[in-house]
């Protein structure tokens, strides 16, 4: 018997890879779906960018983790293509080495998929985190080598060029630091947010508070800004196929199904335990 | 000991930092300007510093035969591929495809692997706190089991009634505790702050 279980658990990871990997090619169901169908992340980030200014020039810190995120993943390049539909212009800038990099590989994608290159523009690694955000609301610097339209006016006017701010952000810098740092040293430049939920403890107090203008932190937010989105000829940025929900039921209910079994042998034992007190 | 100098330039730093903040002056602005450049300079150097003292380290751990050999060749020749995809004459740096290969190919994906991970292993580390017999391991793995089963992604009127109690969940009683952490934390390092502001250490430095 105790043999046997062993080998269960032994077998148990790659079992658990059997199983995603025939939910992930099973056919979509319609009893499942990620979004909800009234959210209020994603109406108020949808009110905030109709709000902006024609052409708007959006400053995105981008310092995701790799870790977290395949989670905002989907949520992030719908928005950077959201953003281009509405003629914005982005100017992305990282504070932490993942952040760079992750930014440097969507800049690239954003390459491929043939978007308009005179409307990016990286303004690269700042080193530092929280100095360099203070740096970063006193003087902008740009690549000497660019000398398009775009970099000229963000040079020349610093931070003063920003219409609005869009943080994705990760474990090591999120939107606290751009609260802390940049809010109180610009005036009028809504703040925008795309976290992993693990965030949403710091950032829910923001957002309710007001110095966060809207946020997309958890999945469904995600998911509900994503199904309201009308791109044009510009969906080709986004990410082809929506996250299945088929293998993510399979890995919550094979979590929820080891919780629950060694919640309910702890109860069981202690239950066991207690009756033999008192019968002794 | 006590390390005056270290304390002095922190009170002037940080005083010129706050003075830069309440008062709009131009030449407080640039002696700001200069300590928070500074800071960004010294940030760069210890991450630089940080990645050589890693590659020195597993150099001589290979010299020496000691430690994890496949591991410490692994981080060789990975920060060698990068470093030599990036630096080498004619590369555009982080633009480069060679750079851009290595980070869309292996690093992110790498990193994202690993996170995943975490899902095998949380669960292994439950069942371990549960194991142990602790009212706080039980008390964990409840909340992971009753948050888990409100982030089933169901469709209709169910799935509405299990969103909107997994977000009232995470704004009020998960937010809560957290938030409670992270102000217990932020008035510790507060606390610290003030204490080395002030030049006041405890009788054990």
């Amino acid at each position: 018997m105790i043999e046997r279980v062993r080998g269960l658990s032994r077998a148990a990871p790659i079992l658990l890879i059997v199983a995603l990997a025939i939910a992930w090619q099973a056919p979509d169901v319609g009893w499942l779906r990620a979004a909800t169908t009234d959210s209020d992340g994603a109406e108020r980030m949808t009110s905030v960018l109709d709000a902006l200014v024609d052409e708007p020039l959006v400053l995105i810190g981008f310092d995701a983790d790799v870790g977290t995120y395949a989670e905002i993943r989907p949520t992030v390049r719908a928005l950077l293509a959201d953003l281009l539909a509405r003629d914005g212009r982005l100017a992305f800038v990282s504070l932490t080495a993942e952040g760079r990099a992750l930014a440097s590989a969507e800049i690239a994608r954003l390459g491929r998929g043939e978007a308009n290159p005179t409307r990016l523009l990286d303004l690269g690694f700042i080193p530092g985190a929280e100095a360099g955000l203070v740096d970063l609301t006193g003087d902008i610097r740009v690549d000497e080598g660019d000398d398009g339209v775009l970099a000229r006016e963000v040079e020349d006017a610093g931070i003063a060029a920003i219409d609005a701010i869009l943080v994705i952000g990760g474990n090591d810098l999120g939107p606290r630091s751009w609260v802390e740092q940049v809010i109180p040293r610009i005036t009028d430049v809504p703040l925008l947010t795309v976290t992993p939920t693990v965030l949403l403890p710091e950032v829910q107090p923001y957002l309710v508070g007001g110095q966060l203008a809207a946020g997309l932190i958890t999945p469904r937010d995600g998911a509900a800004y994503r199904q309201g989105l009308e791109l044009g000829n510009l969906e080709r940025l986004v990410e082809p196929m929506e996250p299945r929900q088929l293998p993510i039921l399979v890995g919550m209910l094979i979590a929820v199904a080891v919780l629950g079994q060694a919640l309910a042998s702890r109860t069981l034992a202690r239950v066991r335990s207690a009756g033999s007190r008192s019968v002794g | 000991m006590r390390r005056p100098t270290i304390t002095a330039l922190v009170v002037i730093i940080g005083l010129l930092l706050l003075a830069d903040m309440l008062v709009v002056n131009a030449a407080l602005g640039q002696v700001a300007a200069v300590g928070v450049d500074a800071a960004i300079l010294v940030a760069a150097g210890a991450a630089l510093a940080g990645v050589g003292a890693l590659g020195a380290r597993r150099l001589n751990d290979l010299w020496r035969r000691r430690g994890d050999p496949v591991g410490a060749v692994m981080v060789v020749v990975g920060m060698a591929a990068m470093v030599i995809a990036g630096l080498r004459p004619g590369s555009t740096g982080t633009t480069d495809p060679a750079v851009q290969w290595l980070l869309a190919a292996l690093l992110i994906p790498i990193g994202a692997t690993l996170f995943g991970l975490l899902f095998v292993t949380t669960l292994g580390a439950a069942r371990r706190s549960l194991a142990t017999g602790s009212r706080e391991g039980t008390v964990l793995v409840a909340g992971a089991l009753v948050t888990s089963v409100l982030l089933v992604p169901l469709a209709g009127p169910v799935g509405d009634w299990l969103a909107d109690a997994a977000t009232w969940s995470l704004a009020f009683p998960i937010g809560s505790v957290l938030r409670g952490l992270l102000i217990g934390i932020a008035l510790l390092t507060a606390v610290y702050a003030a204490r080395v502001v002030l030049g006041i250490r405890g009788a054990d430095d």
